[in-house]
């Protein structure tokens, strides 16, 4: 396959390189496609290019990594999206977006997705307790390890500058009924009085081999291809707690036959996150997940020069020609590739790779803050149910996402649990509930235990006396059943399959499809010449996100060298030399780092100097 | 130093991005090479009013999204300040800033948000190469119904220019300056700074 023709890379582009006669630096010269200023260009036509280099359809975070990647490249990209809201199948939605989303989906507008349940409470609406905008729900929860090409890309293509980030360190296991914290720092498991002196040494000796496992191959080559379990407990004598924390709390593996060079490589990558900001693992991003980081990327493809058009369909696209066509009768000529995700795919499409792989979500709104998960000043938690630890015997794992209202998806009082499963139908259904009855008991149990706080309890009284609130009187704490349940503003049940097997990053053989069917198009297809994307997988991490961007992307350019080779001139320096008060921000600074900010997303948000 | 969001909002071609151009340009003796990949812009200023009082606004811009109402609402998000730009020349591009005052209206639910409507290119009037097709009284008393500031400028030549972002300052200013130092304990979460990875290295744990 030839490769495409390079375009100026980035850093060819860069204005020092350029010939700057100017101070100006003329940005109407032609050659100087990058904008000079952030988002800053002169006046674009009204009507849409009539040739681009890429175009892609969907929102979703890989379609916005790649438009972002491509436009930084020097590509002409144009990305649309059929909806009227960013994101595709990683959007961040409101309640009043999730009811059209599941109409949507139950008319078979988005392959890939189906069988889409949501109930809502009467609490949300208009002159309701809560409002559709509270809330943020995202399709594809994730999580981002502090130590991962995702938050890399963020940093360096500055992405991260429209983005609040705060750290996630509590991942509970869910055993005998109840919620065990994770013990995943070396104090925490030497200072653990549970665990016996030799389990630690051993959980000692596995931690420091993890962490270089790939350059030992002696010591694992012979479970190669058996399951970790095995391994854990035969070469490093662990038990069946620690067995399991490491493999499902850790590792956020699925299954108990995980084999050992997988798992270990997903152990290692915990392990590696830890302390890389701080004493904790992962970091999510406020507002929601990956249908913010989709916003922050496109915005950083728009301020690259990509044109963007939502409630934008696709209706064809002949390779021949090179034409794609919208359902607003608008033409493009697409010159070099046409993306699409799977979920935006057109009528008499016939080129979409078989999804193979289902995953069941649940996303519950309840009215309840859920701290008591959260740690020290968090506002988040994951929770994993192990294989056969609910009692609707679970094969496979549920992981869930507890995400509480500091990090602004949802008002003050209330939570969101998100649960998945890559267990398949009915079974995966009845998992996902076992799992959430679980949740809801536990939560009942754990909020109700600190009666002293209580307010309820002890009730100050128009006089000013305190007096016992009697419906509570005579009860034992410990026996203490909670009468009231648990309050559900809103619960989504949806099935959604994938191309990307739930314990691998994308597999670029999916993308190959049409490359290779070049020749044979398919007659009377809308959709011959169309590169897929995949959509989201059943990891709980943003760990496959990159991967597949990349693929695609050197899929388009001919070679991933560009990718992101972004080398902005330290903007920094200069303006600590053009700052007004240096010092009054560094003492800004030192007090973010203390406790202090009073409007954080104001004034602490993006402070970068 | 005090640090706000200001958007831009309004139609291609009316002169967004030129108003910040100038506004940045002229706060600076000397002209600062601009930085691609800058995620939005930043300028500081002194407020007239307040010599004592740095004011940091971080401008972000359409970068285009606006062409197809395409805007994101991390794009609207924190704002709190916003320029409304329409055209004196273009009859109906006082309407469609109306139209993005309801939007900003909308979709940002802060009540304090400072809206300024500005209409740009009087230098066109002036030198009589155009005629003003939006007197400046219609916008004006739009602007005092919404309460919104208004001013008319000239981003070619510069006039008005800095008196625009000189009273949202102030205006913020004002608006802020009580509540900043009431409320400095309510925040018990701090973000995380990606840029900024904490010294301990993860493998020292262990080794």
């Amino acid at each position: 396959m030839n490769a495409p023709e390079r375009r100026a890379s980035m850093a060819e582009r860069r204005p020092s390189a350029l010939d700057a006669t100017s101070p100006f630096m003329d940005y109407r010269r032609p050659s100087l496609i990058v904008p000079h200023l952030a988002g800053i260009e002169d006046p674009l036509p009204e009507t849409t290019p009539e040739k681009v280099d890429v175009m892609i359809a969907g929102t979703g975070l890989v379609e916005s990594i790649l438009a972002a990647a491509l436009s930084w490249q020097g590509s002409n990209v144009l990305h649309i999206d059929s909806n009227s809201y960013y994101g595709d199948g990683s959007a961040t939605l409101t309640i009043d977006q999730l009811k059209q989303w599941v109409q949507d989906t139950n008319a078979g507008n988005f392959r890939g997705y189906e069988n889409a349940k949501l109930q809502v409470s009467s609490a949300i609406g208009v002159n309701s307790r809560f409002q559709s905008k509270d809330f943020g729900i995202d399709l594809s929860p994730r999580i981002l390890f502090a130590k991962s090409d995702l938050l890399t890309v963020l940093v360096k293509s500055r992405v991260h500058q429209y983005l609040e980030f705060q750290s996630l360190s509590n991942f509970h296991t869910y055993e005998n009924d109840s919620f065990e914290k994770l013990t995943n720092t070396k104090q925490e498991i030497f200072t653990n009085p549970s665990l016996p002196l030799m389990i630690k040494r051993n959980l000692m000796k596995f931690i420091k081999f993890v962490l270089e496992w790939e350059n030992q191959p002696e010591v694992w080559t012979d479970y190669a291809d058996k399951p970790v379990a095995t391994f854990l407990h035969e070469k490093f004598k662990l038990e069946r707690p620690q067995v399991f924390e490491l493999i499902f709390s850790i590792g956020l593996c699925y299954n108990i036959d995980v084999k050992t060079p997988a798992a270990l490589q997903r152990i290692r990558r915990f392990l590696m996150s830890f302390d890389v900001y701080g004493p904790f693992p992962v970091l999510y991003s406020k507002f929601g997940g990956p249908g913010e980081l989709s916003q922050g990327f496109c915005r950083s493809a728009a301020v690259a020069g990509a044109t963007y058009k939502l409630n934008s369909k696709l209706v064809s696209f002949d390779p021949t020609s090179k034409t794609a066509l919208f359902s607003d009768g608008s033409k493009v000529l697409v010159t070099e590739q046409v993306l699409m995700s799977p979920s935006q795919a057109p009528e008499n499409s016939q080129n979409v790779p078989e999804q193979k792989y289902e995953i069941q979500r649940l996303a519950c709104v309840v009215e309840k803050p859920c701290s008591e998960w959260f740690g020290e000043g968090e506002n988040a938690a994951v929770v994993v149910f192990p294989p056969n630890s609910l009692k609707s015997g679970n094969r496979q794992a549920v992981q869930s996402l507890i995400m509480g209202a500091g990090s602004e998806v949802c008002p003050q009082g209330t939570a969101l649990w998100y649960l998945s499963t890559t267990e398949v139908g009915v079974r995966g259904e009845m998992d996902l509930d076992a799992a959430l009855n679980a949740l809801e008991e536990s939560i009942m149990r754990e909020s109700s235990a600190d009666l002293e706080n209580d307010e309820s309890f002890i009730q100050v009284g128009v006089n000013g006396h305190l007096t016992l609130n009697s419906v509570k009187l005579g009860q034992s704490f410990k026996e203490y059943v909670p009468r009231e349940r648990l309050n559900f503003l809103a619960k989504l049940y949806f099935k959604q399959r994938t191309s990307t097997p739930a314990f691998e990053v994308v597999d670029s053989g999916i993308f190959d499809v049409n490359t290779t069917n070049k020749g044979k198009l398919i007659p009377g297809a809308s959709d011959n010449g169309v590169l897929y994307t995949s959509l989201p997988s059943a990891e709980i991490s943003y760990d496959e996100a990159i991967t597949a961007a990349r693929v695609l992307f050197q899929k388009i350019v001919g070679s991933d060298d560009d990718f992101f080779d972004l080398d902005f001139e330290d903007e920094d320096e200069r303006e600590d030399e053009s700052a007004i008060l240096d010092d009054e921000d560094d003492a800004m600074n030192m007090n973010l780092a203390g406790d202090m900010s009073a409007e954080p997303v104001e004034f602490a948000g993006e402070m970068e100097i | 130093m005090l640090q706000f969001k200001l958007v831009l909002l309004g139609d291609s071609s009316v002169g967004k991005s030129s108003i910040v151009h100038r506004f940045v340009k002229d706060s600076f003796d000397e002209f600062r090479e601009s930085t691609i990949g800058a995620a939005f812009l930043s300028q500081t200023i002194k407020l007239e009013n307040e010599p004592d009082v740095t004011i940091k606004f971080e401008i972000w811009d359409t970068a285009g999204q606006e062409r197809y109402k395409s805007l994101a609402p991390m794009y609207y998000r924190n704002a709190n300040a916003a320029l409304v730009v329409y055209d004196v020349t273009q009859a109906d591009s006082l309407a469609k800033a109306r139209s993005w005052v309801e939007e900003l209206k909308s979709k940002v639910s802060d009540k304090d948000l400072v809206i300024c409507l500005v209409g740009n290119k009087v230098d066109l009037c002036e030198d009589g190469s155009e005629p003003k097709a939006v007197e400046k009284e219609d916008a004006e008393s739009y602007a005092a119904e919404h309460g919104l500031l208004f001013h008319e400028v000239s981003a070619k030549s510069g006039s008005g220019v800095s008196a625009v972002f000189q009273q949202i300052g102030s205006k913020l200013y004002a608006q802020k300056k009580d509540s900043l130092a009431a409320s400095s304990q309510q925040r018990n979460t701090v973000n995380v700074e990606l840029q900024r990875p904490s010294t301990n290295d993860a493998t020292s744990c262990c080794s």
